[in-house]
C-alpha cells in the first residue's frame, strides 16, 4: 500500500447517489459524490491524520484519489490506471486550463503539465498505463507534501 | 494514388523507390517541403517500410516525428490508396487514419458490434481521437496484404458526434494538424490496443462505443472481445509478425534537417532483422514498462516510445524554457547525462544521452530532428522516464509483441 501517513481508519465503503454538479478540485467534499456518480464507480473513504482520501474505483480499473482537508476542501486529486478518468469532472473549473496546456505545445505524445502559482496539473503515460495528479499548492494542509499526492 | 487497376503492386514499387531515395512523398496529404535528407539508414526487403523524419504534413511543423507510408484498400477490391506521413509509434497499438486524407474512391466497411456501428475513443496522455472502426485491406511495405484489418478512422464526418465519456478525458486531436500526421501505425508491445480492460465491463470513460444515432448522447461504452479490438497490424501479417525493428542514423543533439531510416517488420525472421548483439529488456506484460534509474531515483513506469517527440523526464538542475517552448529544457550548452534501464528479466545497461537547448532547436526552422530534444515530466506520484524518439537515433530498437517469441525470447520486450 502507498499511504505515506498512518492509516487511522477505513470508515466506509458505500455507494452515493446524488444530483450531478461540477466538481471538484478546489471545491468542497460533497462534490466528490458527483464525481463518483459520473464515473459509475465505487468509493472508499480513508481518514488519515492530516486529511481524508476518497478512493473512486472505476470499472475500467482506473483509481481516482481525491484529497480532502480537515476543513472539507478538495486540495488534490490523483489518478492511475488503464484508461483516463473523467478529467472534466475531477478537475472541475480547472479542466479548461488543462485543455489550454494540452493545446499550446510543441510536444507530441508527451505529458501535459500546468505549473502555475495557484494550480499544478501533471498528466502522462500511455494507453493501458495512464497516471496524473493535480493540486492547489496554497490549499495543501501543513505537513502534507506534494509527494503524498499519488 | 488511386486506380482501379493493380495499385497494390504500384504501392510496393513506390515503397521501394522511397526506400532507395530516402524521401517520403506521394499519396494523400502534402509533404513537408523540407530540404533533402542528409543522413540515411536504408535497409531493403519486402519487410521494410521507409521512415522519414521531416516537417510532416502542412501545418504540423513536426520535430522528431517518424513517418512512414501505408497502403489501404477497399476490402476484397483493388482500389487502393498509399498514404504518407503515418506516425510510427511503439507506444500504441493499431492503424488509424485521419478521415480527411482518405480518398472518396475507397469504400471501407463499417465494423459492427451487434447491430450497431462500432466507434473508438483513442486516449493519449495529451488528447483523444474519436472515430469509427472500419475494415480495410492493408499493405505494409512489400508484405502480403492483410485482409479485413480493423482500422480507426479519426474525425470521420459520417461518425456519431463525440460522446461525453470521450470528450471529458482531454482535448480532441482529430485533424491532421492536431494529430501531427495523416495517421498513426501503432506497433507497440501489445497485440490489441486496449486489451482485457475493454473486453470485460465497459467503463464510464471507455475506449469502444456503439451509437444508435449520430448524436453523441446516443453512444454507450461497450465491451469488445479481444479479437474484434483494433490489432497491432504487424501481428496480423502471415510472417514477420512477432515485432518490429526501427533503425535510425545518428543525429546531432543540436539538430538536423530531415533524416530517414527504416521500420523493419519481424524480429529474427529475415537477414535484415536479427537481434544480433542487442540486449533484451523484457517489460511488464500488463503495462509495457521497464525501470529506468536516473539521478539516483528509480522510475518503474518507463517506456520506449517512438511516438513521443522528446525525452520526457525530471531533472530540476536543468534550466527549463519559458514562453512557447515551456516544458522543454533550455540549457545554455548541451548537457551530457547517463541513465540505466532494467528489464523485468533483470538485464540492465547504461545509456548516455544529451539535452540540447530547445529554443535553439525550434528556432532553426529547417531542423526536424534532434537527439537532444528533452522536456520535463511529472514530478511525483507515479513518475516515469519516457524514452521518446531522440533515443532511437543511432540505434536499432526492437519492439517485441506480447504472445510471440523471437530470438529465443518470449515477448513482450524491447531490445537495443
Amino acid at each position: 500500500m502507498i499511504y505515506p501517513k498512518c492509516m487511522v481508519a477505513i470508515l466506509l465503503i458505500f455507494l452515493v447517489l446524488s444530483d450531478s454538479a461540477q466538481a471538484t478540485l478546489g471545491s468542497d467534499e460533497t462534490s466528490i459524490a458527483n464525481d463518483q456518480v459520473k464515473m459509475k464507480a465505487t468509493r472508499r473513504i480513508v481518514s488519515l491524520s492530516q486529511y481524508t482520501t476518497h478512493e473512486i474505483q472505476m470499472s475500467s480499473g482506473t483509481l481516482v484519489r481525491e484529497y480532502v482537508s480537515a476543513q472539507g476542501q478538495v486540495f488534490a486529486v490523483a489518478w492511475k490506471g488503464p484508461l483516463l478518468p473523467d478529467l472534466q469532472q475531477i478537475l472541475g473549473s480547472h479542466f479548461a486550463e488543462y485543455g489550454v496546456a494540452a493545446n499550446s505545445k510543441r510536444t507530441r505524445r508527451g505529458p501535459v503539465l500546468v505549473q502555475k502559482p495557484g494550480l499544478v496539473i501533471q498528466s502522462g503515460g500511455h494507453m493501458r498505463a495512464f497516471f496524473g495528479r493535480a493540486y492547489i499548492p496554497q490549499m495543501l494542509p501543513a505537513d502534507v507534501t506534494v509527494d503524498d499526492i499519488q | 494514388m488511386i486506380s482501379n487497376e493493380n495499385m497494390r503492386l504500384w504501392g510496393w514499387i513506390l515503397a521501394l523507390i522511397m526506400a532507395l531515395a530516402g524521401c517520403g512523398g506521394g499519396g494523400a496529404g502534402s509533404s513537408g517541403g523540407q530540404p533533402a535528407s542528409t543522413s540515411t539508414s536504408s535497409t531493403t526487403g519486402q519487410n521494410v517500410m521507409p521512415i522519414i523524419v521531416d516537417a510532416g504534413p502542412a501545418g504540423v511543423n513536426a520535430m522528431n516525428i517518424p513517418y512512414t507510408s501505408v497502403t489501404i484498400c477497399t476490402p476484397g477490391a483493388s482500389t487502393c490508396q498509399t498514404i504518407d506521413h503515418i506516425i510510427v509509434d511503439t507506444g500504441s497499438t493499431g492503424l488509424r487514419i485521419i478521415a480527411s486524407v482518405l480518398s472518396s474512391s475507397l469504400s471501407l466497411k463499417q465494423q459492427m458490434s451487434g447491430t450497431e456501428n462500432l466507434y473508438e475513443c483513442l486516449q493519449f496522455a495529451d488528447g483523444y481521437a474519436w472515430g469509427s472502426v472500419k475494415v480495410a485491406d492493408v499493405q505494409l511495405g512489400g508484405e502480403p496484404i492483410i485482409h479485413s484489418l480493423a482500422v480507426q478512422i479519426i474525425g470521420d464526418p459520417s461518425a456519431a458526434a463525440v460522446p461525453r465519456g470521450c470528450s471529458i478525458t482531454g482535448i480532441s486531436e482529430d485533424s491532421v494538424a492536431t494529430f501531427g500526421g495523416n495517421g498513426i501505425i501503432g506497433v507497440g508491445t501489445f497485440q490489441q490496443d486496449c486489451g482485457s480492460t475493454c473486453a470485460t465491463t465497459p467503463a464510464a470513460t471507455g475506449a469502444y462505443y456503439t451509437c444508435s444515432s449520430l448524436s453523441g448522447s446516443s453512444c454507450t461504452a461497450v465491451a469488445v472481445p479481444l479479437a474484434q479490438q483494433i490489432q497491432n497490424p504487424v501481428g496480423m501479417l502471415s510472417s514477420d509478425n512477432n515485432g518490429v525493428a526501427i533503425t535510425m542514423p545518428s543525429v546531432a543533439a543540436t539538430g538536423s534537417v530531415a533524416v530517414s531510416g527504416s521500420l523493419i517488420m519481424g524480429i529474427g525472421t529475415q537477414s535484415n532483422n536479427a537481434l544480433g548483439s542487442a540486449t533484451v529488456y523484457e517489460v511488464d506484460p500488463t503495462l509495457g514498462t521497464l525501470t529506468t534509474t536516473f539521478n539516483g531515483r528509480s522510475y518503474a513506469g518507463s517506456f520506449l516510445d517512438s511516438g513521443s517527440n522528446a525525452l520526457y523526464f525530471v531533472d530540476t538542475s536543468i534550466t527549463q524554457c519559458t514562453g512557447s517552448n515551456s516544458g522543454f529544457y533550455c540549457p545554455t550548452s548541451t548537457v551530457q547525462l547517463t541513465a540505466a534501464n532494467q528489464g523485468t528479466n533483470g538485464t540492465s545497461g547504461m545509456i548516455g544521452f544529451s539535452v540540447a537547448n530547445a529554443d535553439t532547436l525550434f528556432g532553426n526552422t529547417s531542423y526536424t530532428a534532434s537527439s537532444g530534444l528533452a522536456g520535463t515530466s511529472i514530478t511525483g506520484g507515479a513518475p516515469n522516464f519516457d524514452w521518446g524518439f531522440p533515443f532511437f537515433f543511432g540505434r536499432t530498437v526492437f519492439t517485441s509483441i506480447e504472445g510471440t517469441s523471437s530470438g529465443g525470447v518470449s515477448g513482450p520486450y524491447f531490445a537495443y
